[in-house]
């Protein structure tokens, strides 16, 4: 009678732990959401016009204003330029090292995580910070001194991922760069 | 020979038994520091992507590294100056050094590593030879520190020293499966991810082969003591828990679910409580098997997960793929894994009996 008591009081609690980790728990957490990551950025440009030779100043601000994220990323493209040289790191506070793109690099497209890439046709800067908490504002300052006169044009964009919808990348409209991606488009125009 | 070093002699005759038993403790302890410092590297990795190799996880690391070091120096001593049963010990000692040189030269091998490819993946030349030298330096500390209690006949509370003794041994044999199965060892430099498939049939072999025969040592080297496997089992818990769990964010939530991990190591601990034969040693060798995908929540996921699904996850989203995937991989591997785990439970007699110098 005893070792049949002990039996059922060992299947007991053997099969309430196979219960709840097989079955109760992972319902309950496959029906909480996703986490959303959202990521926004403010530009400041210093000057909309400069002559040959001066320098001009951008600034990004950036943080994520949604759900806990695993990576925040801004990405600053030149596609007026073929070598990255006129452009120079003036403040960076991500928490990761900034990244140089070159023309030909393989790259990620379409928001794809890596699943989908190309091939980079201008050169860019990434700044990365891992992981991705909201609320906390991330810094890129760069100092870009034109070498030819006419306009320049600097495309920004910020990437969270996971990459869970639309609200995971900024902007989420406009204009599309070489990663099939929306980027903010600023200009300045560069007089002889 | 002056007066002063005859005394030191007879300090380290007379106390040889003590030095050998604490250099020993250290060695294992020095092991536990070691692994928990390797698995807070894995979620460091995971997590905030570390870009230089002078890490808190590492100095963690190197910081166990030296106390075995000097665990084994003092297991060594201690040993030396043995005036009985030094043979008994020769071959815990023997393992010990062999482990602790590798670990020793893995340092500064990974070191030039690191320098020449940049950060390098879980399984690279150092790591795995890091990973062998902890877990051939833990086995070592292991019989050692049983043989001890065995021959010196060890009362009711220091058999339970045993369990400092395994969870280095299964924290280290779990790094060595982690580094053949997931997948997180591809680099600029070199791809030495393991085979998908291949990856499946480790993880779904050796995990239970592995919890169980750590369970079953425990509860055989401390003279079959009642409480052994929970806390063993609970420690494991608790290691893994605060190292690859409470770090992300993202699992917060999944610690209950964790936590009931410890339902099978209790039962199985009263189970044989009550009843130590053969039947009760197999059916507890068959659930803690079984336990494996849960027991090794969340990272095991993402080796089922490179054959299953074939998603990408990033640290956020390992819940949700952990918990889309586990009807599927116990479907698929409740059978092997509960036999690995009676494998082990049966195999575990006859191990134990050998590092107790028992005859069969």
């Amino acid at each position: 009678m005893k070792r049949l008591l002990f039996c059922v009081f060992a299947g007991f609690f053997i099969a309430v732990y196979f219960i709840l980790t097989l079955f109760v728990l992972p319902e309950q957490f496959l029906s909480t959401e996703h986490l959303v990551p959202q990521p926004h950025l403010n530009v400041d440009l210093s000057d909309s016009e400069i002559s040959l030779g001066d320098s001009f100043r951008l600034n990004v601000v950036s943080e994520n204003i949604g759900d806990y994220g695993d990576i925040h990323i801004v990405s600053v493209a030149f596609p007026d330029l073929v070598e990255i040289d006129p452009v120079e790191i003036a403040t960076y506070d991500f928490t990761q090292s900034s990244k140089y793109i070159s023309i030909g690099d393989k790259i990620g497209a379409r928001y794809s995580g890596g699943t989908e890439s190309t091939f980079s046709r201008y050169p860019s800067i990434e700044a990365t910070t891992r992981p991705d908490y909201p609320g906390i504002k991330n810094h890129l300052g760069l100092i870009i001194t034109p070498e030819k006169p006419g306009i320049f044009t600097i495309y920004v964009k910020s990437v969270d991922i996971p990459h869970a919808s639309n609200l995971s990348h900024y902007p989420d409209s406009g204009f599309l760069d070489h990663q099939d991606e929306y980027v903010l488009v600023y200009s300045v125009n560069v007089n002889p | 020979m002056s007066a002063k070093s005859k005394n030191n002699l007879n300090f380290l005759q007379v106390h040889s038994g003590r030095i050998f038993i604490l250099g020993n403790a250290l060695a294992s302890f020095g092991i536990l520091l070691v692994t928990v410092g390797g698995s807070w590297d894995i979620t460091n990795h995971l997590l905030s992507k570390p870009e230089t190799f002078f890490s808190s996880p590492h100095a963690l690391m190197y910081f166990g590294v030296l106390i075995s070091l000097i665990g084994v120096a003092l297991s060594f001593t201690g040993w030396r100056n043995l005036r009985s049963f030094r043979e008994s010990y020769q071959v815990s000692l023997k393992i010990g050094m062999v482990g602790i040189a590798l670990l020793a030269g893995a340092g500064p091998f990974d070191f030039v590593w690191h320098s020449n490819f940049g950060l390098d993946g879980l399984l690279s030349p150092p790591h795995f030879m890091l990973i062998t030298g902890m877990f051939l330096c833990s086995i070592g500390s292991m019989v050692g520190i049983s043989r001890y209690l065995k021959i010196n006949s060890s009362g009711s509370v220091s058999a339970y020293m045993i369990i400092l003794a395994v969870v280095p041994v299964w924290l280290s044999g779990s790094g060595i499966l982690s580094s053949l199965s997931l997948p997180f060892s591809s680099t600029d430099f070199f791809e030495f991810n393991p085979d998908p498939v291949l990856a499946f049939f480790v993880a779904s072999f050796g995990y239970p082969f592995l919890i169980s025969i750590s369970m079953f040592f425990a509860f055989r080297l401390s003279d079959f003591k009642f409480g052994a496997m929970s806390i063993l089992g609970s420690l494991f818990l608790l290691v893994y828990s605060s190292t690859a769990i409470m770090p992300n964010f993202a699992l917060y939530d999944s610690i209950q679910f964790y936590l009931l991990n410890l339902i099978p190591f209790v039962m199985s601990d009263i189970i044989l409580r009550y009843d130590r034969s053969k039947i009760s040693c197999v059916f507890a060798g068959g659930l803690i098997g079984s336990t494996f995908y849960m027991v090794y929540y969340p990272y095991v996921m993402y080796t089922f997960n490179e054959v299953l699904l074939g998603k990408i996850v990033s640290p956020s989203l390992i819940y949700f793929v952990y918990f889309e995937l586990i009807n599927k991989v116990f479907s698929l591997t409740v059978i092997p894994a509960i036999a690995m785990g009676i494998f082990a439970s049966l195999l575990s007699e006859k191990i134990s009996k050998k590092i107790q110098m028992q005859r069969s």
